[in-house]
């Protein structure tokens, strides 16, 4: 395959003797490559002539081992897909599961299920906030979003006993009811971490070198947006309405207040203000959440043995912290997945980058690939 | 009284006496600067040892972490684990590399920051030689490490390298004119290039700083960007270019590559401290029986400590916003600055 | 005269954000707080759900393990990392004779756990340094996860089987 794409590079080449590309590979060994993601860079000079992105270097075939397990017994691999944020890849299983299956989750499920995901959005949103300030040069904002993210990581370990891959959602419930004192420290949490979202914006949002890094840099214009099937923060970034919360609410984000966050310039700043507004938004919702928990069962009763319908399809799309996270089910009447597939915000939204970083420069490449929130295995599953 | 200039009197003396002892007293005029330069060499060493720790103490503390803290009391041997640990590290070198610039590469960089150390006066009388052309001396020793991390970024046959090396000769280039035009208005008003000689300017008058504040910030930027530090470290941005110029270096000559970084920061922030600072003099008089050379050392510490604070705090600029910066911001506003001094100088006289 | 001020109003104000931004570092230095754990000497307590380690519960008192190698958690276990062997005892009960755990596949997912219905298999919070120098050793029997429960824990009264595997699909007691 790498062969194949070297040689493409080459036929541009006028006649024989005319100037050759300068031609280096970001990844997939590279200090700033998320992961394993490599590039393909022709560069004149410093001026990006165009960015290939070559992927598959993280390629699990989670959905094909999807196929040979039992429904719940995915879920353990949906922690994989997206590993910054677990939680949401749980809930898009589980939701496409249940709604395969004619289930519902009790209400209690439910609002845990919300305020878990929306905590996972914040430990996402914070790892993303310190890696893109990372790739413009900033290294302090990694750390301090590291240190709230610990926190977040706590309470989830004091749930459900693990930091990383939680396996907590699950088909008709959630694993295990909170512990009593998960509401009060929660409700710390987000007293100690609101203020802390200001520190973060006094360090970045202002700075002279950000704006002059961050302005104008990689416009997704809505057209291109839509075109690309990008999604998420991403493309709110571009004032393009696109919340699965607000277009399509599932759980019960039709009963919360809670607003879409849309900036309209499209560029990396733009994208980096809304996931900033996002924290916000987000631990206004946790609040909310917290407020009307009730107690009451966490899990419903599932048949002994969970059979998907004959011949039965699903798609099921929820947003997870980087985008429409959509599962496409196939069911055919035994108790394993006949056709698994995920819809990856991250894919697509790798799609543009090479329409975004052409004629920038090598660091925009960082500034613009940062902005866009990849997760690799989730790109390349 | 504990003073630079007595401390240095009764040393020379002790060795006088012991050229005598060996019938050298013909070479004293020799032998003097070489034994100087050999004590400069052995502070400078240490103080860059200590400079590593301490940046490595202030980045954790800001990030709310703990920083070395393993090696020796509060971690200050953990530089000197480090330098021997770099010194038996195994010396990787490129297959095709281009061999003479590639091991000259590292030494004009030490050579060419250490260099400048000679001129800085420490205290009254406390320096190696203090030139009469003492400034103008440090801007041109200090930019040939523009032609080491050139001929690195070349010799190491490396894409990544090269980038670093062109993009450190332009920013270079670039930054020489700003710092020069910042310290153009201290000269005006003090009429001498000698260091010393600015220095005692000021012992009669207030601080630089406060006539010159937007010249000193000038300055600072300027000499952060001489010394290829964040926010203008492009020339080895770690994000886009790995390591830039010393990729492919190991070993003894990255040791030599990462002394002369942290050589060019003393160099940048003592000439601030001298020319804007005030050098050895004490903030109040009354704080005068505080020996000079600590008066310095403190200065140094404080602005060394501001340029270890920009870059942990601020993002890496793209390179040509680098060039934007530096022609169409700092250039102008030094030059309008010279533009007042002048008239200053001009019409209330030479003491302002 | 918009634009000369405009631009040293940019200026101005980029150079005061700057001293915003350093602020707040400053702010950090200067308080010297840490977060840092420093792991092998401060050990901190995990949670007691903490999902650590699998360990084979013993029944001290019976002399025996609570496993009756009904086979439920091999059934759940997406990885099949779980081998087990049991016997019909002379009073009429299964016993585990051989239960082999493969650590180098287990992904801690807990579904092993939930599927035990006779109180036999448990997540540790204590032993949480896993790693070997051998990866032969990650295959651990009944013997390497023999674990008698301390006498302050009791056991979990939370209903178990939530996974949606048949229900006495393998012979029991």
């Amino acid at each position: 395959m790498t062969d194949l794409l070297l040689s493409q590079i080459k036929v541009n080449d006028e006649s024989q003797f005319g100037t050759d590309d300068y031609v280096v590979n970001l990844g997939p060994q590279h200090p700033a490559t998320h992961g394993v993601l490599r590039l393909i860079v022709k560069l004149d000079g410093e001026t990006v002539k165009e960015t290939i992105p070559v992927l598959g270097y993280l390629h699990r075939s989670i959905e094909k081992i999807c196929e040979n397990r039992t429904y719940p017994q995915c879920i353990t691999y949906t922690d994989r897909v997206d590993y910054v944020s677990a939680m949401s890849v749980n809930l898009a299983f589980a939701l496409a599961t249940e709604r395969l299956m004619g289930l519902e989750a009790p209400p209690r499920a439910q609002w845990l299920r919300m305020i878990f995901v929306e905590l996972q959005r914040l430990a996402s949103h914070l790892l993303w906030m310190g890696a893109f300030a990372g790739d413009i040069g900033a290294l302090t904002p990694f750390l301090y979003g590291l240190r709230e993210r610990e926190r977040i990581l706590d309470l989830f370990e004091m749930t459900c006993g693990q930091r990383l891959t939680y396996n907590y959602i699950r088909i008709g419930g959630v694993m295990i009811d909170i512990l009593p004192e998960f509401v009060p420290k929660c409700r710390a949490f987000l007293d100690y971490f609101e203020p802390k979202i200001a520190e973060y914006e006094d360090l970045l949002t202002y700075n002279p070198i950000f704006l002059e890094r961050t302005k104008g840099v990689g416009v997704i214009t809505p057209e291109v947006g839509i075109n690309a099937g990008v999604c998420g923060p991403s493309l709110r970034g571009s004032g393009v309405s696109c919340d699965v919360r607000k277009q399509q609410p599932y759980l019960f984000y039709d009963q919360v207040k809670f607003n879409e966050c849309l900036e309209t310039a499209g560029d990396c700043w733009s994208r980096y203000k809304v996931r900033m507004r996002e924290l916000r938004e987000s631990v206004s919702l946790i609040r909310q959440c917290l407020d009307r928990l009730e107690p009451g069962p966490i899990e419903t009763k599932l048949p002994p043995v969970l059979k998907a319908p004959p011949a039965s399809e699903i798609y099921s799309r929820i947003e997870s912290s980087r985008g429409e996270m959509g599962i496409y089910l196939v069911g055919d009447g035994t108790v394993k997945p006949w056709k698994c597939k995920y819809r990856c915000a991250s894919f697509n939204n790798t799609y543009v980058l090479d329409q975004l970083t052409r004629g920038w420069k090598i660091a925009d490449i960082m500034a613009v690939l940062g902005s866009l929130d990849m997760i690799v295995p989730e790109v390349d599953r | 009284m504990l003073s630079g200039e007595n401390i240095v009197k009764s040393v020379s003396d002790l060795l006088h006496q012991l050229y005598a002892m060996v019938g050298l007293s013909a070479f004293k005029g020799v032998l003097d600067p070489i034994v100087a330069a050999h004590v400069m060499f052995g502070f400078i060493s240490v103080f860059v040892m200590f400079l590593v720790w301490m940046e490595r103490k202030v980045s954790a503390h800001m990030q709310s972490r703990i920083g070395p803290n393993r090696v020796g009391i509060f971690g200050l041997l953990q530089t000197v684990a480090d330098a021997i640990k770099l010194t038996i590290k195994e010396d990787i070198k490129p297959v095709h590399r281009d061999k003479i610039p590639y091991y000259i590469a590292p030494i004009i960089a030490f050579v060419a920051t250490f260099a400048g150390m000679v001129v800085i006066p420490f205290d009254k009388g406390m320096v190696v030689q203090d030139l009469n052309i003492g400034l103008l001396y440090i801007i041109a020793i200090t930019s040939f490490t523009v032609i080491a991390i050139l001929s690195a970024g070349w010799s190491s046959n490396n894409k990544f390298a090269l980038l670093g090396g062109f993009r450190s000769a332009a920013q270079i280039v670039s930054y020489e004119v700003p710092l020069v035009l910042s310290l153009v208005p201290v000269i005006m008003m003090t009429g001498t290039l000698r260091l010393g000689g600015i220095v005692e300017y000021q012992s009669q008058n207030h601080w630089f700083v406060l006539y010159q504040f937007i010249a000193f910030f000038i300055f600072i930027t300027s000499a952060t960007a001489e010394a290829n530090r964040a926010p203008f470290d492009i020339p080895e941005a770690e994000s886009e270019l790995i390591g830039g110029f010393h990729t492919e270096y190991s070993g003894v000559k990255f040791a030599m590559f990462f002394l002369g970084e942290y050589i060019a920061v003393i160099v940048s922030s003592a000439v601030a401290v001298t020319v804007f600072l005030g050098g050895w003099l004490p903030p109040f008089a009354f704080l005068a029986f505080v020996p000079g050379f600590i008066w310095f050392m403190i200065k140094l510490l404080l602005v060394i400590y501001l340029v270890m604070a920009f870059r942990w705090t601020f993002p890496r600029l793209r390179v040509d916003q680098l060039m934007d910066f530096g022609w169409k911001v700092l250039i102008p506003v030094a030059i309008l600055n010279i533009l007042v001094t002048g008239f200053c100088v001009l019409f209330f006289g030479k003491g302002v | 005269m918009g634009a000369v001020g405009h631009y040293f109003s940019s200026i101005v104000m980029g150079f005061w954000n700057l001293v915003i931004g350093l602020s707040v570092t400053t702010k950090y230095f200067l308080r010297m707080k840490t977060n840092t754990q420093q792991y092998p000497e401060e050990r901190l307590p995990l949670p007691e759900r903490s999902r650590s380690m699998i360990k084979l519960i013993y029944d001290g008192e019976k002399d025996q393990f609570n496993c009756v190698a009904c086979m439920m958690c091999a059934k759940a276990c997406p990885n099949s990392c779980i081998k087990l062997e049991g016997v019909r005892q002379p009073d009429g009960k299964r016993r585990v004779t051989t239960f082999k755990l493969d650590f180098s596949t287990c992904i801690f997912c807990g579904y092993c756990v939930e599927a035990c219905g006779f109180d036999a298999l448990t997540f540790v919070s204590e032993e949480y340094e896993n790693s070997v120098y051998q990866r032969g050793s990650l295959l651990q029997d009944e013997q390497a996860m023999k674990w008698v429960r301390p006498a302050h824990l009791t056991p979990k009264t939370e209903e178990p089987a939530k996974v949606a595997a048949p229900a006495g699909a393998t012979a029991g007691a």
